[in-house]
């Protein structure tokens, strides 16, 4: 099921309306019965997947647990059965068609079989939250739950089910196991996060997306065109992916429960540290506590902490999707964190505050830098990447100027509300958030008017082509 | 405490509900809202059209074609009007707009074959898989219904209804009307996908030229293989054959054929293969396509089905779905010789 229909706003409405006249247990049935509904709406065979994984999770905690001298072993079968499926389902083919070419470039025409079911959406966030239950648990700092409704309400949560934001198990299941009240300030917080989410949706991402299919569309883009649509592009994976974001949490207010932040408006960066610390927040700080920090993180010198940079950014590309480009964007973000740690050893840069006139440089450079991963995460073909980059402005015509201004300005034009946000945000950090109850009646009749002119702009601009949201093929 | 954050919720809905009826006081500034109904008023409100292509059915007429071929770049990229002409012994008239989609084919058929009241040996229409029981495929392409359609399409307006008659769309035509959203749509999104075309060009002439020439810029010519073929894949869901055929336009165009004495055959084209093999068809699509043929014969129609025909190797296809040029060519070959079997 997707948000943006109105099957999610009738469940969604129904089951918040059902849910709030039970008890504590009563609620986290429903939860599971709602969230496998949600998942297996479209293909119930998806829920095999979701439920094997829970029991083998909650078995192997609970392993671990009772027989402390097998915790390795039951640790093996969490890692085993939960990236075999993620492998399997994700990365077969991928391995295939590349053994394939080695095959093939050896001599050996071999045919290799071909898995031909859809990838299961949502595979690779439930794998990784699941695996940070039974990872906390095998470190010792989660206790195994002996309720098996409560992990399976942790893992399957429908919210943020399909794209995130990833929660760790000593976040969510606390909240999952204590009893919730509704609260009317928060469910209203919730709303707006929901308008504002469906507004990011349906009116910025699928409006400037068309124009990013369109350019990546096109066989012989020129340098102006291209990099207009993978403006159009940036804006459209970030207005997509924390539009998800925040009706999950949204919705998940009006349940009670309190899911972390995903973006920290990440086109403000003004490094690329700075950019993980905002970009998929949740991906990101899983990648560093269960995979760069076990590997050594920063404590064995610098050449090792470069090595651990890059593998850990290899794995969170590979983790996008089974593509080179994918691997490719991702070691492009670990060498620019390496370069930028090299360029600090060699020349420190003085302590500046939050807004200042250094800021206002190295955003702009941060921002094209990140557009130029943004071309390796979009462009599929290798070849296609190649072009790409030897692409330059001298070769184009008055025309493809023009054309490619215009694209910029279209998607631009869009994407306002976002940078607004985005500024008005960075400048008042720090200072009382608005949302909070006390936030005066002026306020909150602003905040009526921009629901009022947003659902405005969803009735008379949303695009004619509605678009999926970009996360759930990961 | 309580009752201030109620109300600030009912602020915040009052809001979001009330503030979008602005949009009904906009639009009685704007001349857009006194045009004329639309022709599927269960698709649109009031709206400009593209005027109907009125010479189509007199060059017909003249041209008393032995077969007509209806379709998008499906047909297009199939069928050579010449070679089949050549290969037939008749005359092939193509009716061909890429990018159509059945409601088009229909009335195509209704509005100029059937109209010029000419008597082809055959009507040909090419299509994909479920294409030809959702009437919506394509039916926002306007620019190409507009030329087919008559100022009154009541029965294809009625399937159209039939088909968006569902909660989803019922609740959202609703919000449309009561907010006026779609009139509103009609002069702001213009001004919203054309401003920077002014800021670019303030004079309307060059702004013409250069939206133009932007809209061939991104013609098929120039687009990547995969992107031009429109691969756009068969969902399950559209692969119910019972659900849809009543509330398509199917019935109407077997009906009208059979009525004018017409003999219309259907054509499901093979997909791009994969692998080597003909694409791997879901059990629910097997399915459909086997109530298709029935329901199409039972009501005086030839179904043909190329998929899985041992000729319609990998190599025919340029990108996606499409044929290449000499793929086009053998295809025709190959075309000709079964319409030859099935009308002798």
């Amino acid at each position: 099921m997707i948000f943006h229909s109105l099957d999610f706003v009738v469940f969604f409405i129904l089951v918040t309306a059902v849910y709030w006249r039970l008890r504590h247990r009563g609620q986290n049935i429903l939860l599971l019965a709602a969230s496998y509904f949600f998942y297996g709406y479209v293909h119930p065979w998806f829920l095999i997947l979701i439920a094997s994984s829970t029991v083998i999770d909650y078995l192997a905690a609970r392993g671990m647990e009772r027989h402390p001298d097998r915790r390795r072993l039951f640790m093996a079968l969490s890692i085993v059965s939960n990236f075999g499926m993620l492998g399997f389902f994700k990365y077969f083919n991928f391995f295939v068609d590349n053994l394939h070419v080695v095959l093939e470039a050896a001599g050996l025409h071999v045919g290799l079989p071909v898995l031909r079911v859809i990838l299961p959406v949502g595979i690779s966030f439930y794998t990784f939250q699941a695996m940070s239950y039974t990872v906390d648990v095998f470190r010792g700092e989660l206790r195994a739950r002996r309720s098996l409704l409560d992990v399976a309400v942790f893992i399957s949560f429908f919210p943020h089910l399909v794209a995130g934001p990833i929660q760790r198990a000593s976040y969510l299941l606390p909240q999952v196991e204590q009893a919730r009240r509704f609260s009317l300030p928060r469910a209203t917080s919730g709303f707006y996060l929901m308008v504002w989410g469906f507004f990011k949706k349906l009116v910025i991402a699928d409006n400037v997306g068309v124009i990013a299919n369109k350019v990546f569309g096109l066989n012989d883009p020129s340098f102006e065109v291209l990099w207009a649509g993978v403006f159009a592009f940036a804006i459209q994976i970030y207005a997509d992916f924390s539009a998800y974001t925040d009706i999950a949490r949204g919705s998940s207010r009006w349940l009670g429960f309190e899911l972390t932040e995903n973006f920290d408006h990440p086109y403000l960066a003004r490094n690329p540290a700075d950019f993980w610390r905002r970009w998929n927040i949740s991906l990101s700080t899983w990648f560093r506590d269960y995979v760069y920090i076990p590997l050594g993180g920063s404590r064995a010198g610098e050449g090792t902490w470069a090595r651990n940079v890059l593998i850990t950014f290899l794995l969170s590309g590979l983790w996008h999707g089974a593509s080179w480009n994918y691997v490719l964007w991702g070691l492009y973000h670990g060498v620019l964190l390496v370069l930028t740690r090299a360029h600090e050893i060699l020349r420190p840069a003085p302590r500046v505050s939050r807004v200042s006139y250094r800021a206002v440089l190295q955003i702009p450079v941060m921002f094209a830098l990140t557009l130029v991963g943004w071309l390796l995460f979009r462009e599929t073909e290798l070849s296609a990447i190649v072009r790409d980059l030897k692409l330059m402005p001298w070769h184009s015509s008055a025309f493809e100027r023009q054309a490619g201004l215009y694209l910029f300005l279209l998607a631009f034009g869009y994407s306002v509300p976002l940078w607004a946000q985005s500024v008005w945000v960075e400048l008042h950090r720090g200072k009382t958030r608005s949302d909070e109850p006390e936030a005066g009646w002026g306020i909150a009749v602003l905040k009526a008017v921009a629901c009022g002119a947003a659902f405005t702009a969803i009735l008379v601009l949303r695009s004619r082509t509605s678009l999926d949201f970009i996360y759930f093929q990961f | 405490m309580k009752a201030r954050a109620a109300a600030r919720l009912l602020l915040a809905a009052a809001g979001l509900l009330l503030l979008p009826l602005g949009l009904r006081a906009a639009n009685r500034r704007h001349p857009a809202a006194s045009l004329q109904p639309s022709y599927l008023p269960a698709l649109s409100g009031p709206r400009e059209r593209q005027p109907f292509e009125a010479e189509r059915v007199t060059d017909l007429a003249r041209m008393n074609p032995g077969l007509v071929v209806i379709g998008d770049s499906m047909a297009g990229s199939r069928i050579d009007p010449a070679l089949l002409t050549q290969l037939t012994g008749r005359l092939t008239a193509p009716l061909l707009y890429a990018g159509s989609g059945p409601a088009w084919w229909y009335l195509a058929l209704k509005n100029w074959v059937i109209a010029s009241g000419i008597r082809p040996r055959a009507v040909i229409v090419f299509f994909r898989d479920t294409n030809l029981t959702n009437v919506l495929f394509r039916i926002d392409a306007t620019w190409s219904l507009d030329t087919a359609a008559l100022e009154r399409e009541d029965d294809l307006n009625a399937a159209v209804a039939r088909r968006r008659g569902t909660t989803f769309y019922r609740l959202r035509d609703a919000f449309d009307r009561l907010y006026q959203a779609e009139e509103a749509r009609r002069w702001i999104e213009p001004a919203v996908s054309e401003w920077p075309a002014r800021l670019l060009f303030p004079f309307r002439r060059p702004r013409a030229a250069f939206l133009a020439q932007l809209n061939e810029r991104f013609g098929l010519e120039h687009l990547r293989p995969m992107d031009a073929a429109d691969m756009q894949a068969t969902e399950d869901r559209e692969a119910d054959f019972d659900a849809f055929v009543d509330r398509s336009q199917l019935p109407l165009m077997l009906r009208d054929a059979r009525q004018a004495g017409l003999t219309l055959v259907l054509v499901r084209v093979q997909r791009r293969p994969v692998g080597g093999r003909p694409p791997v068809q879901s059990p629910a699509l097997q399915r459909y396509v086997g109530k298709l043929k029935a329901y199409v014969e039972a009501n005086g129609g030839i179904f043909m089905d190329d998929t899985g025909d041992p000729a319609e190797t990998l190599d025919l296809y340029e990108d996606g779905d499409h044929l290449s040029r000499d793929g086009r060519r053998r295809y025709t070959e190959t075309f000709a010789a079964r319409l030859r079997q099935r009308l002798p």
